[in-house]
């Protein structure tokens, strides 16, 4: 018995010390140079890589620290949260995040507002209401309308199709904002064409290998389809093999969303139609420019839009 | 050595895991200041408490010779029926035991099905796993229900006497299970039946009954997990959970439960909880790529399977 | 000087820690003949066969296998030098082919490294037809028959060209005319030289097919015969006739009032029309051989299996009992042939083996209250003399006798009033055997009912009151020990036709 009190203690000891030696050290780390914390949806998409690539550029010329981290999957929230917590205690000097969950970071963002650690929203629109309701705020919000990229990729299938035609849509992963904000454009701008008609909408939850599968079963249902809206280009590249089995390619109108270079070499071919272009590598870049501002206590706008187009293979 | 007889025989694996722990400890404490302070330890503990949870009603499971492969999906729809009970307006306390009751069932189902059907766990848990991710979505038509009063987000994100409320009932309902498992019926059955399914039947083991009160345990227990998320993110969401099942068996699996059944302690589980929350933690806060870190988990729940098996060959 | 044995084994031993299996045991085969190996169950027949096979090694002595010494290593070393085993148990992939299984592991191969279906198939049809047997090589294994899946078996064995065959109890499944078309196949081989050790209890097929018979007992050899010139009533007293060691305490109990009747309980094929009755503080003795349907007996009694028919009265009330649960509630108590598989749960502690069927006993609410549970099975530890290094100690790590104690212990907890002991002594060494049935009158001292199936004959003399044997699912025949011997009870267990007492 005596033996193992003993060392009980003495772990016990040994821990507290770990822990004081532990608090002398931050207090003498000062910051050696700005870090700029940057948590993406996940990695897995060659939209958030673009994102990534630009900040790194920005963070370089600019001479700040860069994390970039990020959950496996898109659709784990409870994990892009954590990463949120744990780069709060790593006491970096700035977040941008892309949000998996439009109301679920809330939480996050509040935590950072406790810790003086200033928030830059990208891409994806955090829900304002419900933030301002939990007291929390947040610096700036970079990114596209995606409300306005949704209706110019309407208009375009509207024209192609000369306003007569059946359009499946392929959705993001429910309640994500940038596919609801998307789906909204959409159908605004197709509801003023009545010969135009959907004939399914589904979600394929952003992924390509569900795009496939999704809309493959689209097209057993529906033999007669004109055009196809996805509201990310993975799921855009997905259907497309899914339209090469069936052997319709060329048949079906294709229009994304992202303008990844994987759909960009699609459009070259002529395998896809359209995409409208987000332009990541600017976000990135631009998030990353406006964090170090704010660290360095210069104003920044509350929005800063990034254009949107529809990259066509005459644009190209 | 002298002190490690000194600890029964049942704790001696458990002893393992824990140096493994602090021995992880001790690296992350050397690699960054920022991950041995009194608010980061704090994060990782609120942060384990979810899968921690879970992973209880998993080792009761996996002691009693069967596995759950539906936990995440039970989690999913335990929380989005919560939700929608608090929006109906029914009291928390009402709602919450609304969504336990759900979790209870939809494990139940599982212990009949594997009980009376005779289904192999694996088999009958991959089906739940589906079935109730089907009933969540539905349930919701795909979108999450979202906007909570905030004495509901009390239990996820207050703090009682500066330690998070979900450290709280996590440390709670191990203390309850760690009972329930060494000192009532319910778990000396649950040893039984996974020790030896056939004497334990000869000795009048009521087998069937008691598979259906485990397998509805790990139900009701993400019924509670689910709760303290569906607080944390402020959000119920369909697609919650998903391979959360993955993580708890790991924290089980290094804990030193054994998947052949008959062996494991609740300790052991929370142990192994707490290397993995650890690990992710300290990952974080130094900024290495997720890419890296989740070959990283992949690699510790394979050192420790194997280790596990090693020290049982010298056993024998 | 060429030899005319195929095999030699010349004062062959083999000892287990405790016990010895095979004790000085000499044995000659000729080619071309069939040797018969008898003896009861125990008596080392499947030892002396499992070194021949390769399945385990001798501890000493000789063997000698067409002229040339030999150490049989291992089953596959077995097959190289032409010795196959048929096991009761038959070794076949039921979802492969017959000729798929005939060369599996060997299958031929054409230039380009794909199997040879023609050859294969050739050359199983050859096989199959010298054999007389009509199988289509392309069936699956489990589409036939026992008794055609033994003759896969027969031509798997002749395909690798085999000298010697050994047949472990290959007619306990075929019908009569099956068995005639076997021993047909068996002359055939003959012809062909081939060397036949046959394992079997039915005495008229020694008769039969045998051309000699040695008779085991006890791991020792009692002699060697031609079949022609040998009398069934010699075989039978060497297989049987022993000392009856003094060792047996046996205490003389009035048998008490009825308290268990069994009246035509029968299971389609397993069990036909059995009857008996249990009086308190009597050991029934249950005899017969392997695979007579002892067990199964017991495990209806038990509620593990159902019975097609019959009436089970407790205390001469008609109860029904469907699942082990509700026999304990019926203060049944059964102590199962394998009790490491199932009787005890390896991992747990004794204490918590001891505690478990009677566990309702020590909860209140559910909680196990661990003073009482101590306390219980430290009472028993010490009136057992179960020898363990605390109540913590896990089932694996206790001695076999040790083990089988914890398993009574189980049920005295239980307080039963009858006790189904099956082959309750085996794999126990003697000064722990002797402990088990000082146990057994203890508690029919106290009343309890005991039943004791046993395939050691000294032991159902010794220890039981009255014995009945079950004869291929029957009771053949009910005796008091002090008016028969062990050649009675083994006549009457191979169904040798004699009075009964």
């Amino acid at each position: 018995m005596i033996g193992f009190k003993r060392i009980t203690l003495f772990v016990l000891i040994l821990f507290l010390i770990m822990l004081n030696v532990n608090c002398q050290r931050r207090r003498s780390v000062t910051e050696d140079r700005e870090t700029v914390a940057f948590v993406m949806k996940t990695l897995n998409n060659p939209f958030f890589i673009d994102m990534q690539r630009g900040a790194e550029k920005a963070a370089d010329s600019l001479r700040v620290k860069l994390i970039v981290q990020a959950a496996e999957r898109e659709v784990d929230v409870e994990k892009q949260l954590q990463i949120i917590e744990n780069l709060i205690q790593r006491r970096v000097s700035a977040i941008c995040v892309t949000p998996s969950g439009s109301r679920e970071l809330i939480a996050g963002v509040v935590k950072a507002n406790l810790a003086k650690i200033p928030v830059l929203i990208v891409d994806t629109r955090i829900d304002v209401e419900t933030l301002t309701e939990s007291g929390g705020h947040f610096a700036t919000f970079i990114g596209s309308d995606n409300v306005d990229g949704g209706r110019i990729a309407a208009k375009y299938i509207v024209e192609r199709l000369n306003g007569n035609g059946n359009v499946a849509v392929l959705e993001g992963i429910p309640g994500h904002e940038t596919g609801d904000a998307r789906l909204k454009g959409f159908w605004e701008a197709i509801n003023e064409n009545p010969r135009i008609r959907v004939v399914a909408s589904q979600t394929a939850n952003w992924e390509r290998d569900q795009g496939y599968n999704v809309f493959q079963n689209m097209l057993q249902a529906n033999p007669q389809i004109d055009a196809l809206f996805a509201c990310n280009d993975m799921m855009a590249l997905g259907a497309m093999e899914a339209i090469a089995a069936a052997g319709k390619t060329g048949d079906i109108l294709v229009v994304g969303f992202d303008a990844v270079s994987d759909a960009r070499k699609a459009i070259e071919r002529g395998q896809m139609a359209a995409s409208v272009a987000q332009h990541p590598y600017e976000m990135g870049f631009v998030a990353v420019k406006k964090a170090v501002e704010i660290i360095r206590e210069k104003k920044v706008p509350k929005e800063i839009p990034i254009t949107i187009e529809l990259i066509t293979r005459e644009k190209m | 050595m002298q002190l490690i007889e000194r600890i029964p025989v049942y704790y001696r694996r458990q002893l393992g895991t824990l140096l493994g722990l602090l021995g992880l400890i001790l690296i992350f404490w050397i690699m960054t200041p920022y991950f041995l302070t009194p608010s980061n330890l704090l994060n990782i503990a609120r942060q384990t408490s979810i899968n921690a949870i879970i992973a209880i009603g998993l080792t009761f499971v996996i002691i009693a010779g069967g596995i759950d492969l539906s936990v995440g999906s039970m989690l999913a729809f335990a929380g989005v029926v919560t939700a929608g009970a608090l929006n109906l307006g029914i009291p928390i306390l009402g709602s919450m035991i609304i969504g336990i009751s759900v979790g209870f069932l939809c494990g139940a189902v599982n212990g009949v099905l594997i009980a009376w059907g005779h289904l192999p766990p694996f088999i009958a848990t991959l089906g739940m796993m589906s079935i109730a991710r089907g009933a969540a979505l539905l349930f919701t038509g795909g979108r999450p229900i979202s906007g909570f009063s905030v004495s509901f987000r009390f239990l996820a994100e207050g703090d009682f006497l500066s330690l998070p409320i979900p450290v709280y009932i996590m440390i709670g309902l191990y203390v309850v299970g760690h009972f329930v498992l060494t000192r009532t019926k319910i778990g000396r059955y649950a040893y039984a039946i996974g020790g030896n399914e056939e004497a334990a039947v000869l000795s009048g083991v009521p087998v069937k009954i008691y598979k259906l009160i485990i397998y509805g345990i790990s139900g009701a227990l993400s019924g509670i997990a689910a709760i303290l998320l569906t607080a944390r993110l402020n959000s119920a969401q369909p697609i919650a959970g998903i391979m959360y099942e993955l993580d708890a068996i790991a924290a089980a699996v290094i804990g030193g439960t054994s998947l052949m059944g008959g062996e494991g302690l609740l300790i052991g589980t929370l142990i192994g909880a707490l290397i993995m929350g650890v690990l992710r933690n300290g990952l974080n806060i130094l900024g290495i790529s997720s890419f890296i870190q989740q070959t990283i988990i992949g690699t510790v729940i394979i050192l420790a399977v194997l280790i596990d098996m090693f020290l049982k060959r010298r056993k024998k | 000087m060429l030899n005319e044995y195929l095999l030699e084994m010349h004062h062959i031993n083999k000892i287990y820690p405790g016990v010895v299996a095979l004790d000085d045991v000499s044995f000659k085969l000729k080619a071309g003949m069939v040797h018969v190996l008898l003896g009861e169950n125990g008596a080392g027949k499947s030892t002396l066969i499992k070194i021949i096979s390769g399945a385990t090694l001798k501890s000493q002595g000789l063997i000698i296998l067409d002229n040339e010494e030999v150490d049989i290593l291992n089953p596959r070393e077995a097959l190289d030098l032409g010795v196959a085993t048929i096991y009761q148990e038959l070794n076949l992939v039921p979802q492969l082919t017959v000729a798929e299984n005939i060369y599996l592991g060997r299958e031929p191969v054409t230039k380009s490294g794909l199997i040879d279906q023609k050859r294969m198939m050739q050359d199983v049809t050859e096989i199959l037809n010298s054999l007389g047997a009509n199988i289509p090589p392309e069936s699956k294994v489990s589409s036939l028959g026992i008794a055609r899946q033994q003759m896969v078996e027969i031509a798997k064995a002749i395909s690798i060209q085999m000298k010697i065959l050994i047949l472990d109890e290959p007619t306990s499944a075929l019908s009569h005319h099956e068995i005639e078309q076997l021993f047909s196949v068996i002359r055939k081989l003959k012809e062909n030289g081939i060397g036949i050790i046959y394992i079997s209890h039915r005495l008229e097929e020694i008769f039969e097919i045998g051309d000699c018979v040695t008779v085991l007992r006890d791991g020792k050899v009692m002699g060697n015969f031609p079949v022609e010139s040998v009398k069934l009533s010699e075989l039978i007293r060497l297989m049987a006739d022993r000392e009856v060691h003094d060792h047996f305490p046996k205490q003389e109990a009035k048998p008490g009032a009825e308290i268990l009747q069994v009246e035509h309980i029968s299971r389609k094929g397993i069990l036909h029309d059995i009857s008996f009755s249990l009086h308190k503080g009597e050991i029934l003795g249950i005899s017969g051989l392997m695979g007579s349907g002892r067990t199964e007996l017991a495990r209806v009694l038990f509620g593990v299996e159902k019975a097609d028919t019959g009436t089970i009265f407790l205390n001469k009330k008609e109860v029904r009992i469907d699942s082990p649960r509700e026999a304990i509630q019926n203060r049944i108590a059964y102590l199962s042939e394998d009790r490491k598989v199932q009787g005890l749960i390896l991992k747990m502690s004794l204490e918590n083996n001891i505690s478990l069927p009677g566990i309702k006993g020590i909860t209140v609410i559910g909680i196990i209250r661990k003073e009482a549970e101590h306390r219980l099975a430290g009472r028993y530890v010490n009136e057992l003399h179960i020898k363990a290094t605390g109540l913590d100690q896990l089932a694996e790590s206790l001695s076999g006798g040790n083990q089988q104690k914890v398993v009574i212990a189980k049920w005295l907890v239980c307080q039963s009033d009858i006790f189904i002991f099956d082959e309750p002594t085996r794999g126990i060494d003697v000064a722990a055997k002797v402990e088990i049935y000082h146990l057994m009158n203890q508690l029919t001292a106290r009343g309890a009912a005991i039943i004791m199936i046993s395939s050691e004959l000294p032991e159902i003399m010794g220890m039981s009151d009255r014995i009945l044997v079950i004869s291929y699912g029957r009771i053949a025949g009910e005796f008091l020990p002090k008016y028969c011997s062990q050649e009675n009870l083994l006549e009457c267990a191979l169904g040798v036709d004699h009075a009964v007492n």
